[in-house]
């Protein structure tokens, strides 16, 4: 058995991965994290962004609790190279470590649009925490904030831009928002609500060059139209941090390929959360999602098998959820699958729609929006994710929710969802408690 | 472990169980803020409460990146306020050993027992539902 442990990456991925480690493992092994960040929860950022919390609270792990669950760290070091014949990787300032087996969990960076001016003063990135303090450190109630890019990412801290009293427009380049998360419908009625929240929405606009306005920042649109902001935010898509590995002997594709265990093309280097290509549960293809559950179950899968379990993966399933001005945007699976049959319903003044995609009679994707105050908006949120990650057979439920494609909860429940969920574990044991572990040994 | 095991066909959809809820997990005699919910079945005919099965995997407690669900005494996956920092989950935590639902309920159609956790509902569920699925054929 692996005694000595690298977790290379201290996000989801790789705190997931060390924690499991120490639950399922018989022998106390050595652990050792490389992090070039000390280890912090993206999730939390936009709620330190709106002030709601203090800084110390975004932190996953302190010094103090990794020396507790007893790993050595290498923080504020990246990985520079992975030498997969001597098992040994060297980190930026040259220090080496050697290993027995690995994870790969080192995320994803965000990538800015490629203009002239994109890199100057007053346009940021909001990834990572370092650019979380910089965008807090320059926001002012009343101050204009140009978002570039209407994607997930940017959506999750639009909350607290207006909470912060700044004004806000959002630039996208598709036709549409949220491009990557919703359909053509949903979106015409998120940008309405968005509108309706004094919200500035511009998409199938081009973004040319950002220039220096006396201090200000001028945004260049192709079409015209041109935006001066105080502040500019590019949210404009994420990039994997896979380039150190380029020369190694481990299969990239779009990410490290993994296979059902998360094992690389090397058996004993695997792959989590970000950089890791692995199996879809709907599709059952390889794919890079880049999504927080696919990093904490991908790091829980790679922790067990690192302890020496055989912990095969069922793969892992699109979750896309977020809430803006209180109006519940989700969608799970293959929602843009169109090979898939679909029923949708719309109620435009609520606003509240639903669209649901079946191949033969399970359902493999789903969107829901609706207000975060209608319990059912909430309720669906939940049981249409059971529906498309259990793959129930709905039989003649298929035909109802064709025609009542809200009602949602009697097909739940008459499908026995929750007996095929209730058995269904990652570790094919109860989760533990996150105070409970890891157990010192 | 003792969960509560719903017994759908003694629910008469008095709602008792999502006052009692309400009021012991907020303080106000709100059904909108009951995290036990009864549903109708055939045209309001019957009725039969949800409520979280506290599952072995805990997708909530394992999905949370700060760790602020966890098990409390009675086993139940129990959100701690002050570790919670943003999305403010609200779930059944068994009300710490003695559930407001399954004492308030007049039928005994929620009870209190040391049994494994169920799809308490499918069967039921299924057979009051029939007529409905038969019109829409």
């Amino acid at each position: 058995m692996a005694r000595r442990h690298l977790i290379i990456g201290g996000g989801t991925a790789g705190m997931n991965a060390i924690r499991t480690i120490r639950e399922e493992e018989t022998e106390r092994s050595t652990i050792t994290l490389v992090s070039a960040e000390k280890p912090y929860s993206r999730m939390v950022l936009p709620y330190y962004l709106d002030r709601s919390i203090a800084e110390s609270h975004v932190f996953t792990a302190t010094a103090r609790v990794l020396a507790d669950w007893g790993v050595t760290t290498q923080m504020g070091k990246r990985a520079t190279a992975l030498d997969t014949k001597a098992n040994v990787c060297t980190l930026d300032d040259g220090t080496t470590v050697e290993y027995d087996d690995c994870v790969i969990a080192t995320g994803s960076s965000a990538v800015r649009a490629p203009v002239p001016g994109a890199d100057g003063p007053g346009v940021h990135s909001f990834w990572t925490l370092d650019q979380a303090r910089g965008v807090l450190a320059q926001i002012q109630p009343g101050s204009h904030v140009v978002m570039v890019g209407a994607g997930f990412i940017a959506f999750t801290i639009l909350n607290s831009i207006l909470s912060l009293g700044a004004k806000l427009t959002i630039v996208e380049v598709a036709p549409r928002i949220l491009p990557r998360m919703i359909d053509d419908a949903g979106a015409g009625l998120v940008q309405a609500w968005l509108e309706q929240n004094g919200v500035a929405v511009r998409p199938g606009a081009k973004l040319t060059r950002i220039d220096d306005a006396k201090g200000r920042r001028r945004l260049k649109m192709a079409a015209g139209g041109d935006l001066v902001a105080d502040i500019v935010i590019m949210a404009t898509g994420i990039r994997t941090n896979l380039d150190w590995l380029k020369g190694s002997d481990v299969k990239i594709n779009q990410g490290v390929v993994v296979d059902d265990h998360l094992r690389s093309s090397v058996p004993n280097v695997y792959a989590a959360g970000d950089v890791a290509e692995g199996r879809d549960l709907i599709s059952q293809t390889n794919a890079v999602h880049a999504i927080e559950p696919t990093a904490q179950e991908h790091g829980r899968i790679v922790g067990a098998n690192m302890a020496g379990k055989d912990v095969r993966y069922r793969g892992s399933l699109i979750i896309n959820i977020v809430e803006v001005c209180h109006l519940d945007v989700a969608s799970f699976g293959a929602w843009d699958d169109a090979k898939a049959e679909t029923a949708s319903g719309v109620k435009a003044d609520r606003p509240a729609y639903r669209k649901l995609l079946w191949r033969g009679d399970r359902l493999t994707g789903a969107i829901i929006l609706g207000p975060s105050s209608d319990i059912w908006t909430t309720n669906d949120v939940g049981m249409l994710k059971g529906l498309v990650q259990s793959g129930v057979s709905l039989g003649a439920w298929k035909a109802h929710l064709k025609k009542n494609p809200f009602d949602i909860k009697p097909a739940f429940i008459a499908t026995k969802t929750t007996g095929s969920l209730l058995p269904e574990t990652i570790l094919g044991r109860p989760s533990k408690a996150p105070g409970e572990s890891p157990v010192a040994v | 472990m003792r969960v509560l095991k719903i017994h759908p066909e003694k629910c008469t959809g008095c709602l008792r169980c999502e006052l009692a809820c309400s009021y012991m997990q907020t303080g106000d005699y709100q059904p909108a803020k009951s995290v036990i919910r009864v549903s109708p079945f055939e045209g309001h005919t019957s009725y039969a409460p949800y409520t979280c099965t506290q599952c072995d995997e805990a997708w909530c407690m394992t999905a949370c990146p700060v760790g602020a669900i966890t098990i409390n005494a009675v086993g139940a996956k129990d959100v701690v306020d002050d570790r919670c920092v943003g999305c403010k989950a609200f779930k059944c935590n068994l009300c710490g050993g003695a559930p407001a639902c399954a004492e308030a309920c007049p039928t005994a159609a929620i009870t209190y027992e040391d049994v494994e956790t169920a799809d308490w509902l499918g069967d039921f569920a299924r057979e009051r539902t029939a007529r409905v699925l038969a019109e829409v054929r």
